[in-house]
């Protein structure tokens, strides 16, 4: 496991109950921005409520997943339509959510529910290159990361978190990089570098 | 660069040791030269042995390499055939076939291409534009499953070798749902593979068809020299490794067909190849280890024959110095270097026995330029030198120095009569006898020409010198006797002395000599110079070169004086004699140059002078119907002339004269000089048909006896005797018994000097024969006695004239 460092910085030392923004960057190992990195803020003790996320949708089109990378919360449906000629396999082996849409066009009858947290990882049976993630967060506090980058978290009351990153290029079933963090009262900034490799 | 190479040049050619080096480091050379030629060959032979054997296994290791690829090709393409998620695909849309082939087969298998073909080969859907060609070939294809479930072949797809493969399609209940056709190319690393493994190189070569050439697809060569090697290929397949040239260098190859070798179509070829100049090549550390051998030799050999050839070289040089100093004339330094055994202290011992030789021979040379070998005596060049010093040492003192100076007589006589070892011998005892007689010390005797000797006396005044003089010319007046021998040496002595003749050595002894001729002349045995005797002697050599001129240019003038009958009167013949026209001086007498003629020896050309013009004489006068005797004078030289015979008659033919025309007058002194070979002369004169006749008769010691034995005609009386005769009685009686013994042995006789009638008459009187002389007439001009003689017979016809009548000239 590569090392990671993590910056903390304090806006505020006096501890407020209202919520503090937090923007959080994510870097690869060489320390550019990676885009499309998944930050999640859980409490670090006790669980916030969280809602399922309005219907969301994951398409097939030119033979590829699209979104690649999906965030979503528990409970959140999913449909999988597909916008090829050719038809599609969609299945998921992952503990999150096991699953499998056999040879289909068009939109399945039924969306998949993502009734656990976790990471599940999609393919379609028949062409090995499709491949997309879908990231099920039990917390309200989540974000993905911009083209800089950067992503943010609002809302989050001061307190004890984890914060936990992912990328999908992080290794295959690396799980997310968790590190704690205490929430202030002001505009908190972080930076977390994952053992992501540098783009080509 | 030209001089310095031309210096090398003559360096080279000069320098033994720079050959002998360059010899031996070139011999090296060819030792190593030869060497790393059998070294070459021998690699050449093992690598011809080798290759084709190391070509073979590794061709065995490509068509493993091929098979084991084939047969993970071929696996791949079944494992993903009775893959459950293409088993759920096959009955869906080509479509979606074809994206699962593009997608997922060719992914998994590595493949290029992928078809799916139906269970009957139909082509379903194909991932790529080319596989889909190979659909009707795939049935047969499917059948040459070998039973290890293996179907596959190379073939050319798209310009390329591919591996193709097809597989069964089957669900898990063993159905079979159609077929997977999939084309491999072939990857670089299987060609590196092989290449690791045989330490070959490899390639594979396609052509699009049989007349096509060859194209490289794949190589372990760099491209270039792949691409090379391409072209090289022949078109036929053989398995034996052949040699073909690949951009300059020998490779070696084995080739077999992968694909197409029967069919009109594409076909691909396998290459083995390896390079037959590396494998040939001498390795470099070998050729390393050869250099530095190399170049250590060369090292050890320049240096080894450097020492040798200077140890030859150093004593050369001192050798050649030796010889310089030799030939700079220093004989007085040994050689160096005589201990050694070897060829050089042979060539030193040999220089130093030529030192040795040389030197001698220049102490000889040096006793040969002051001694006279023959007696001992100091030469001439040593006599110069002792009487300079010894006028040096006089110097102030003016004390006298004499040198006296002697000629033997007769002495060429000795030695032609009696042989040179004994005029040697004669010579050497006349050293003895003047060195006997030379008493004091300090004086010297040197020979210095032939039968020339001289005495220097030091200190010695005129009336000293005149003394040894004397002395030497009694003991001279002793016979020597040798080898029983005896013999009379008369000697001329000439004196000459210092400072009162002479102010020099070498004037001193000219005048000594000057003195010793004149004293020969004179037959005095002893005379002193005298500036007198100088005159004429430097007249006398004068005259010798005027002499020669007189002859070349035709100043001589021949006389005649008539010989007439006493009792008839007649002229019977005439006495030749001959005149000097000079051009200065006038006419000459003849007592001023036939003494000095007869001296010289250069009588013997007057006499031919005189013989020859006499002929011409005889003739003219002979044409005019006068026939005459003409008496031509013999002197002693003429007599000892071997060859005077041959030449009177080369002349007598000339002039195309008979012998008989002439009378040869000969003194009596002329005779006794050398009797025997006088004798000789004479009969082979007379046996020619000349007259002989002896002048001057009663003068000389001959007698009647000698006479008797001479082939002689004529009796010269001396002038002396007919002079006298009138006056004396007793010499009158003389003259008479010389006539009457005269007839007694049939010899006419001739009076010579008749001046007057009255001598005439008396002669007459005495019967004698001829008579010759100023009352009948002088001696004339040859062209003047023709007039002469007629007016004499003129005179004689006239009545009353009596012979007696004195005539007139």
């Amino acid at each position: 496991m590569p090392a990671v460092r993590i910056v903390l910085s304090f806006f505020a030392t006096t501890a407020l109950v209202q919520a503090a923004p937090l923007s959080v960057t994510v870097t690869d190992a060489a320390g550019k921005p990676l885009a499309d990195a998944v930050v999640m803020l859980e409490p670090a003790t006790g669980k916030a409520p969280v809602k399922p996320l309005p219907d969301v949708e994951i398409s097939q089109a030119k033979r590829q997943f699209n979104p690649r990378v999906t965030l979503i919360t528990v409970g959140t449906k999913v449909a999988f339509p597909n916008f090829d000629t050719v038809r599609h396999h969609v299945y998921s082996f992952s503990q999150a959510k096991t699953f499998e849409l056999k040879l289909y066009a068009g939109v399945p009858a039924a969306p998949v529910v993502f009734d656990k947290p976790g990471l599940a990882v999609l393919g379609c049976n028949i062409h090995d290159r499709m491949a997309a993630w879908v990231v099920v967060a039990d917390t309200p506090w989540f974000a993905r990361t911009a083209v800089d980058g950067t992503a943010r978290i609002d809302g989050a009351p001061a307190g004890a978190y984890r914060l936990a990153s992912w990328h999908p290029g992080l290794p295959a079933n690396s799980a997310p990089l968790v590190q704690n963090l205490q929430l202030g009262g002001g505009e908190q900034r972080e930076t977390v570098q994952l053992a992501v490799d540098a783009a080509p | 660069m030209t001089t310095l190479r031309n210096r090398a040049t003559r360096w080279f050619h000069a320098s033994l040791g720079a050959r002998v080096v360059a010899l031996f480091l070139g011999l090296l050379a060819l030792v190593q030269v030869a060497s790393f030629i059998a070294i070459k060959n021998n690699l050449r032979e093992q690598a011809f042995r080798e290759l084709p054997e190391a070509l073979a296994v590794a061709e065995q290791v490509m068509t493993a390499q091929l098979d084991a690829q084939a047969a993970q090709h071929s696996q791949r393409a079944r494992v993903y055939g009775g893959d459950y998620a293409f088993g759920t695909v096959v009955k869906e849309d080509a479509e979606t076939i074809r994206s699962v082939l593009e997608e997922s087969a060719k992914g998994r298998t590595g493949a290029d291409e992928v078809a799916f073909l139906g269970p009957d080969f139909s082509l379903r859907a194909s991932s790529g534009r080319h596989i889909g060609a190979l659909a009707p070939r795939a049935r047969s294809l499917a059948a040459s499953d070998g039973g290890d479930g293996n179907s596959s072949e190379i073939m050319m797809l798209a310009g390329a070798p591919h591996r193709v493969v097809i597989a069964p399609v089957k669900q898990a209940q063993g159905e079979l749902q159609g077929w997977l056709l999939m084309s491999f190319s072939f990857e670089p690393r299987l060609i590196a593979d092989m290449r690791a493994l045989s330490k070959q190189q490899f390639s594979l070569l396609v052509r699009d068809g049989p007349k096509e050439p060859w194209r490289l697809a794949l190589s372990s060569l760099e491209d270039s020299r792949a691409k090379a090697l391409a072209a090289a290929v022949p078109a036929d397949d053989r398995a034996d490794m052949r040699p073909v040239s690949v951009q300059g260098e020998m490779i070696g190859l084995r080739s077999q067909w992968l694909a197409g070798g029967d069919r009109a179509g594409g076909a691909v070829l396998g290459v083995v190849s390896a390079s037959i100049d590396e494998a040939t090549q001498v390795p470099h550390p070998l050729q390393l280890s050869l250099l530095l051998t190399t170049l250590a030799g060369f090292a050890v050999f320049a240096v080894g024959s450097l020492y040798t050839t200077r140890r030859v070289t150093t004593p050369l040089r001192k050798l050649t110095q030796a010889a310089e100093r030799l030939g700079s004339g220093d004989y007085d330094t040994p050689m160096r270097g005589l201990g050694r055994s070897d060829e050089i202290g042979q060539l030193a011992q040999s220089f130093e026995a030529m030192r040795v030789s040389v030197a001698e021979q220049q102490a000889q040379n040096l006793r040969l330029a002051y001694w006279d070998t023959l007696t001992g005596l100091p030469n001439r060049a040593q006599f110069g030198k002792a009487v300079a010093q010894a006028i040096a040492e006089a110097g102030e003192s003016r004390a006298p120095v004499a040198v006296l100076m002697l000629d033997l007589d007769r002495f060429k006589h000795v030695n032609d009569v009696l042989g040179y070892h004994f005029g040697d011998l004669l010579l050497k005892a006349v050293g003895e006898r003047l060195t006997q007689q030379v008493m004091r010390d300090g004086d010297l005797v040197a020979r210095l020409s032939g039968d020339e000797f001289a005495v220097l006396l030091r200190s010695g005044d005129a009336a000293l010198a005149e003394s040894v003089a004397q002395r030497i010319a009694r003991a001279f007046e002793q016979p020597l006797t040798l080898q029983e021998q005896k013999v009379d040496m008369g000697a001329g002595i000439g004196i000459a002395c210092w400072p009162d003749h002479a102010a020099d050595a070498d004037t001193l002894i000219n005048r000594a000599e000057v003195a010793m001729y004149a004293a020969k002349h004179r037959g005095s045995g002893v005379l002193m110079y005298d500036p007198a005797l100088d005159a004429a002697s430097a007249q006398t050599l004068s005259l010798l070169g005027e002499l020669r001129q007189a002859v070349e240019q035709d100043e001589l003038r021949l006389f005649l004086q008539p010989k007439l009958a006493l009792g008839t009167g007649a002229v019977v013949g005439a006495e030749a004699l001959v005149r000097w026209q000079h051009p200065t001086r006038g006419l000459v007498p003849p007592m001023q140059f036939i003494p000095f003629a007869e001296q010289t020896g250069f009588i013997r050309q007057l006499t031919l002078w005189v013989f020859e013009a006499s002929a011409q004489a005889w003739r003219d006068l002979h044409a005019d119907g006068t026939v005459l005797v003409l008496s031509v004078n013999l002197s002693t030289r003429d007599l000892l002339d071997q060859d005077l015979p041959a030449k009177l008659e080369r002349l007598l033919l000339k002039h195309r004269v008979p012998a008989e025309a002439f009378c040869l007058e000969i003194t009596e002194s002329a005779i006794m000089d050398d009797p025997d070979r006088s004798l000789e002369t004479l009969k082979r004169l007379s046996g020619m048909g000349f007259k002989l006749s002896i002048d001057d008769f009663g003068t000389g010691h001959s007698s009647f006896a000698q006479l008797g034995n001479l082939p002689v005609d004529e009796l010269k009386i001396d002038r002396s005797f007919v002079m006298s005769m009138e006056s004396d009685p007793k010499q009158a009686r003389i003259v008479q018994s010389i006539i009457d013994m005269a007839h007694t042995l049939d010899l006419t006789v001739v009076a010579e000097g008749v001046e007057d009638a009255k001598a005439w008459d008396l002669l007459r009187d005495l019967r004698c024969d001829q008579a010759q002389g100023y009352h009948m007439g002088k001696p004339m001009p040859a062209n003047d006695f023709l007039a002469w003689s007629a007016r004499w017979v003129e005179r004689r016809r006239m009545p009353g004239a009596a012979a007696t009548t004195t005539l007139l000239h």
